[in-house]
This record gives structure tokens, C-alpha cells and sequence, in this order.
């Protein structure tokens, strides 16, 4: 009897530990390399440190299962064939079903035009080009609002401000830029504003002057910038040096860090970032501080305001998975992102489309803000108006 | 009486590794690669035309197989033209821009040509990028169909099925290759890149000649591109820049520049080689460019000339 109980015992700690056991792959498609690991590698950090503080807290439980997670990050430097052959290589060789990262558009896009056929889920970080979730892709969701929803925006703000003549300089051969440039403009000339003049540079372009100066000859009453965080900072930077003295607005969603080696504080002094309401010290909630907190201890970096919409996707994972009660049916899965409320662990500050963290297209909004810098840090100054149930209404009605 | 040469062997025994592939590999992911690595065969047989035999190195074909990948899937969707026509129209409209970019570009000769070709493919890659009305800019074109219907006999969505049709392409036009570069004008053009004055003062007008290596390149490329779009379905201008250019001349060095087999073996090269490498993380790229740099200064005649090589002393050793 006493080996029977022993045996018992044994066999049932056995069972325990196979359960504590269980390990859950989940992949990470990310620029971690190149240009784009500005936005890329802290994307995949901030999956990783979820992953870890998932795991810390007992893990994802499904059923009697507890499943432990584990990470498999693969760059795909912003390149379309690069995030192909990656994200094959997750599906393919190893076994990942749900896969995460995706801070560039093109790269994004590549992915999901097959998406649809695999036995997986996709969830879409940082990228903003809106076709992303105007494709009907029922295994996929995004937490970044498209461009065009915060550009309409930032266009209201800078109209109330009273500008009537804006200077455009900006990456305008990006997709999701020039389509926040076109939002902007549409409600900046519906308030009686223009834009003057687009400017276009590249993205590996530094030197701006000869469209500053252009600029300048213009006599604009603002200028607005668009790009990634260091051709932007350059273009600050030399707009002080040029003497051009009229409010700078943005969309870069830079970090403080990122922007001081460039250009200094002082050069920076009263630039707007018209953006999602990312993550800024200033402005965050608990969770958000918490964040910073732990990543800037983790990584010995602060964290890029935009890389929560990573860490938010681990746990929207997490929350849906254990709702569908499954890993193996991914069906299911996204099926249950598709009915989830905000998670409590969240970053970024989510507006719900009918009590849903992602709406019908799959599609996540945050509220947008105005941040200016002043003495050296990024200040959340105010919410602009965001109004994510009509523009969910809109990008259901575009093919 | 035909016998077979150990050659013919050779090639027979990779057509047929090649054929039972799918048979043999258990994880799917290296068929997606062998897939792509059989479309850069393609455009590395095109490329081999104008660099390896003619010996003029052209910087410009990512461009081409962008403007193959562009049109097939343009014409698609403007036009409603079925896939089949519209990826054997692609090479056609490539070769148009070719003759459009070769008849200036051939005016000048080593350096200059290569530098006349790069600058051709930044105009191609910036109209592809800002020409936002027709190609949809950086966001790419999306839900590219695959060849066949959903009610054909064949179930295109399957790669293996793709595998088979990019092998039977990629066997053609290695052998269209062959043909040409065993005949007169392949012939010509390997007297072009030994002494261009000399063809010349023979009465041959090199020019002609070399406009045909340059437009039949373009067209390789061009066939190349619209495969890989309908297998991808989805392109945009990021994979058509210079560097994807730079990996198709590499692809014709580090197999053998001037033989059939080299852009075969360098096609794999350059699509598997970055995939292994990916253990290495952030030291991925420095690994294999410096794989690269010791193969172009150890290997000038690349795989199949370090084979042929070895092979020769091994029969001499054996006599």
C-alpha cells in the first residue's frame, strides 16, 4: 500500500512537472538589424521581458495545462523577402503558430498577403500602413493604429493653433507617412490652412538644408516633419542652424535618447510630436512606468516609446489564448483576439471599439496626443481628438 | 553512337536531386527557399550573359526583374489578363525598357558601363517607390494571384506544386542558355569580352551583339520577376534596389562566371547561405560578406572553376 502511495505520489509529481513543463513557442519577425531596428529591436525586447514576466506569473494556463513561453526572434531587417523567409522558417521548421514583432510596413505587408492560408496567428506591431487591416485577414490583428487616423488629427491640432501656411518636409516615399501628411492636410485645409510646400528626403538622407532653405524662402507658419527619429532629428537640428523660426510639428515617435545624439536639447526646445499616445515617461500610466522601468533595467537602454505595442501584443496573446482554451487551434485564437477586452497589463492607453480591444478589421486604436519637448524630455501636453469608433466605421468600408 | 559525358552525367544527376527534392525534405521552409533560389537561377543565367560571356558587368538586375514583377502583376489587375499571358508578356515589356536603357548604356564600356547601369536601377527603384498612382509606392501591391484557377487540376497554393513549375522554367531557360552561348553569337560574345576592338575590325558590330546580351539578360530577369511575384504575392520596391542587383552579380561570381552551371550553384549560394547564417544574429551580415570577400579572392573562378580544377588534377593523377 505504501508503494502504491508512493508510486502515486511519484507518478502525480511527474504529471505536475510535465505540465510545469510545457513550453509555447512563439515567434518574433522584426527589423533587429539596419535602419529600421530603431523601432525593430525594441520591439522584440519588449516581447521578450512579457514573455518572461508571463512566464514568472505561472505562465499561460490553458485547461490543466500551463504553458511556459519561449521566444524565437528572427531578423528580418524591414525587407519584404527577409520577413517571408523568416516568418516561413517560424511556420515551417519551427513549429511557431503565433507570431509577433512587425514594426515595418513593406516587410508587414509581404507577410500578410499569405498569412491568411497558414495555421497561425499574426499580430502586428509598430507597422502603420493602413492596407494592413483593410484586407479582411482573419488571423491577423495590429495594436498600432494606421497613420491616416493620427494625421487627421494632428491636422485639427495644428489648424486650432492657428497655423494657415505649413511647410511639409518628411520620408513622403513611405507609404504610411504620406498617407499621415494627407490626413493631415485634408482637415488642415477644412480649416481654412494649406500646405505650401511636401519636401521629400530620404531616409538615410542627413543633410537638409537645401529643403529648409527652400523652406525658409517660403515663409511658412509651421513646418511639419515626418520620417524616422534621425533624419528628423538632423532636420531640427538644422532648422535651429538656419535660423528658421516657426513651431516645428512632427510624427516620429522617438525617444529622448534617440533624438539627443543627434541634435541637442536645446536645438530639440518646443518641437511637438503629434502621435499615438505611445509610452512617455510623463504621460504613463502605472503599467507604463513599470515598463520603463523594468525594460531600462533589462536592457540598459530606455525604452523606444512605440516598443510597447509589442509587449501589449504578448499580452493580448496570452489573454486570448487562454479565452479560446487552446494552442493548438489558432482558428480559435483569433477568433478570441477578435472578442477581447483591453488586457489589465496593457502599455499604451487602448479606446475600445464597442467594449473590444481590436475591432472587426482586427485593427487596435490608441488615443493620439500632442508631446512637446521641453528641458530635455518628450511632455505629453494633451489628447487630441481621436474618434476610434468612426474610424473603424471608415476602414471597414475601404477594400 | 551518343555517349554520356561525364558533364551530361552531372547535370542529369542534379536535375534529377532536383526533381525528387520535395520528396526528400520533411520541412517545408527549405522548399519556399529552393523556390526562390530556382527563380534567382534565372535571373542569374541572364546576368551571366551579359557579365559572364559578353564581360560587361551590368548593375541593373534587381531592376529588370522589378519591372518583370511589376508588369505581370500591373497587367493583371488593369487589364484583367490571365496570369499565363501575362507572365510570358512580362519579359516582352522588360526587354522594351532594356532596349530603351541598353542602346545608351552600351556606349560606354567597363566602369562607366556598370556605373550607367547602377544609375538606371536607382531610376527604376525611385519611380517604383514614388510612382504611388500605379505602383502603390512602398506599401507594394498586394493579392497577387498564383497561375491557374481555384477549380484547375492543379493546386497552385501548394508550394510543391510551384517548386515543379519554377524547376521546368529554371531547366529551360538554363538550357535556352546553353543554346546560346554554344552558337555563333555566344560565340561572338565571348570574343566581345576577349577583345571588343578585335570583333570589331573583323566586321562584326559588337554593339548589336552586345544590345542583345544586354535585352536577353533584361528578359531572363524580367521572367524572373513575375514568377516571384505571383509566388510571393506581394511585391514592392525594397527587393528591386541596388543590392539585390549586387547578390545577381555575385551569384554568377562565386558559381563561375562564363559557364552554364555557375549561376546554379551561386543562385543557391546567395539564397541559402544568408538563411544558415541566421544563428549568427547581428554577426549574420559580417559573416557572410566576409565569406564573400575570401571566396571572390581565393575562388576568382568560382565553384564550378575550383571543381573543374580539382577534377582535371584528379585525372591527371589517375593517367
Amino acid at each position: 500500500m505504501k508503494l502504491l502511495t508512493m508510486t502515486t505520489a511519484l507518478a502525480l509529481a511527474g504529471g505536475a512537472a510535465l505540465a510545469a513543463e510545457k513550453t509555447l513557442d512563439i515567434g518574433v519577425s522584426d527589423a533587429l538589424t539596419g535602419g529600421a531596428a530603431v523601432y525593430g529591436l525594441p520591439q522584440a525586447n519588449a516581447v521578450q521581458m512579457a514573455a518572461e514576466e508571463i512566464n514568472a506569473a505561472g505562465g499561460i494556463t490553458v485547461g490543466d495545462d500551463t504553458y511556459m513561453l519561449n521566444v524565437i526572434a528572427y531578423d528580418d531587417k524591414a525587407n519584404p523577402t527577409e520577413a517571408s523567409n523568416a516568418v516561413r522558417k517560424l511556420l515551417d521548421r519551427d513549429g511557431v503558430r503565433f507570431i509577433l514583432g512587425f514594426c515595418c510596413s513593406g516587410a508587414t505587408g509581404a507577410v500578410a498577403s499569405f498569412i491568411a492560408n497558414e495555421d497561425a496567428v499574426m499580430l502586428v506591431g509598430n507597422a502603420a500602413e493602413r492596407s494592413i487591416t483593410t484586407r479582411e485577414i482573419p488571423n491577423l490583428v495590429r495594436t498600432r493604429p494606421p497613420a491616416d487616423y493620427t494625421g487627421a488629427a494632428a491636422g485639427t491640432f495644428v489648424a486650432e493653433k492657428g497655423h494657415k501656411r505649413v511647410a511639409v518636409l518628411g520620408a513622403l516615399d513611405v507609404g504610411f507617412y504620406a498617407s499621415y501628411v494627407d490626413a493631415f492636410e485634408k482637415e488642415l485645409n477644412a480649416a481654412g490652412g494649406e500646405i505650401i510646400t511636401r519636401e521629400a528626403f530620404g531616409l538615410r538622407d542627413r543633410d537638409m538644408t537645401p529643403q529648409l532653405t527652400k523652406i525658409r524662402e517660403q515663409d511658412p507658419d509651421a513646418i511639419l516633419v515626418v520620417g524616422y527619429v534621425e533624419p528628423a532629428a538632423f532636420i531640427y537640428r538644422q532648422a535651429v542652424e538656419l535660423g528658421i523660426d516657426v513651431p516645428r510639428y512632427g510624427f516620429t515617435s522617438g525617444s529622448e535618447e534617440q533624438f539627443l545624439r543627434v541634435a541637442t536639447s536645446e536645438q530639440m526646445e518646443g518641437v511637438w510630436d503629434l502621435r499615438p499616445t505611445e509610452l512617455t515617461l510623463l504621460s504613463a500610466s502605472e503599467n507604463g512606468i513599470a515598463y520603463h522601468a523594468n525594460y531600462t533595467e533589462k536592457f540598459g537602454i530606455a525604452p523606444s516609446p512605440s516598443s510597447p505595442y509589442a509587449y501589449d501584443q504578448t499580452y493580448a496573446l496570452k489573454d486570448a489564448i487562454e479565452a479560446a482554451g487552446t494552442v493548438e487551434d489558432t482558428a480559435a485564437v483569433a477568433a478570441a483576439l477578435r472578442e477581447l477586452p483591453v488586457p489589465d497589463e496593457v502599455v499604451m492607453q487602448y479606446l475600445p471599439v464597442d467594449g473590444k480591444m481590436f475591432d472587426v478589421n482586427g485593427q487596435a486604436y490608441t488615443s493620439n496626443g500632442a508631446f512637446q519637448w521641453q528641458s530635455g524630455n518628450w511632455v505629453f501636453v494633451q489628447d487630441l481628438p481621436s474618434d476610434a469608433a468612426a474610424y473603424s466605421a471608415f476602414l471597414s468600408t475601404i477594400d | 553512337m551518343m555517349t554520356l559525358r561525364p558533364t551530361h552525367a552531372l547535370w542529369l544527376a542534379a536535375l534529377v536531386g532536383l526533381a525528387l527534392l520535395p520528396q526528400i525534405i520533411a520541412v517545408k521552409y527549405y522548399l519556399h527557399l529552393s523556390i526562390l533560389a530556382l527563380i534567382w537561377v534565372i535571373a542569374a543565367q541572364g546576368q551571366n550573359l551579359i557579365q559572364g560571356y559578353t564581360g560587361y558587368v551590368s548593375i541593373v538586375q534587381a531592376g529588370f526583374i522589378g519591372i518583370g514583377a511589376y508588369s505581370t502583376a500591373l497587367m493583371g489587375i488593369h487589364y484583367g489578363l490571365p496570369v499565363w499571358l501575362t507572365i510570358l508578356l512580362a519579359p516582352l515589356v522588360t526587354a522594351l525598357f532594356a532596349v530603351a536603357t541598353g542602346y545608351p548604356s552600351l556606349r560606354v564600356k567597363g566602369h562607366y558601363f556598370a556605373i550607367v547601369t547602377l544609375a538606371f536601377n536607382l531610376v527604376i527603384f525611385i519611380v517604383l517607390m514614388n510612382f504611388t498612382e500605379l505602383t502603390e509606392g512602398e506599401a507594394g501591391i498586394t493579392g497577387i494571384p498564383r497561375p491557374g484557377g481555384s477549380d484547375g487540376w492543379l493546386d497552385w497554393r501548394d508550394r510543391e506544386t510551384y517548386y515543379y513549375f519554377v524547376l521546368i522554367l529554371a531547366a529551360l531557360m538554363t538550357g535556352l542558355a546553353a543554346l546560346i552561348v554554344r552558337s555563333r553569337i555566344g560565340r561572338i560574345l565571348v570574343a566581345i569580352r576577349q577583345n571588343e576592338d578585335l570583333v570589331g575590325a573583323i566586321g562584326i558590330s559588337a554593339w548589336k551583339y552586345k544590345l542583345f546580351a544586354f535585352v536577353t539578360s533584361a528578359m531572363y530577369a524580367g521572367l524572373a520577376g513575375a514568377v516571384y511575384a505571383h509566388y510571393q504575392s506581394f511585391i514592392n520596391p525594397e527587393i528591386f534596389g541596388v543590392a539585390q542587383s549586387l547578390d545577381a552579380i555575385l551569384a554568377v561570381i562565386i558559381g563561375g562566371s562564363g559557364t552554364i552551371a555557375g549561376p546554379v550553384i551561386g543562385a543557391f549560394f546567395v539564397v541559402f547561405l544568408p538563411e544558415y547564417l541566421r544563428f549568427a544574429d547581428s554577426f549574420r551580415l559580417i559573416i557572410y560578406g566576409l565569406v564573400l570577400v575570401l571566396a571572390t579572392i581565393f575562388m576568382p573562378r568560382g565553384i564550378v572553376g575550383v571543381a573543374t580544377g580539382l577534377a582535371a588534377r584528379i585525372a591527371r593523377r589517375g593517367k
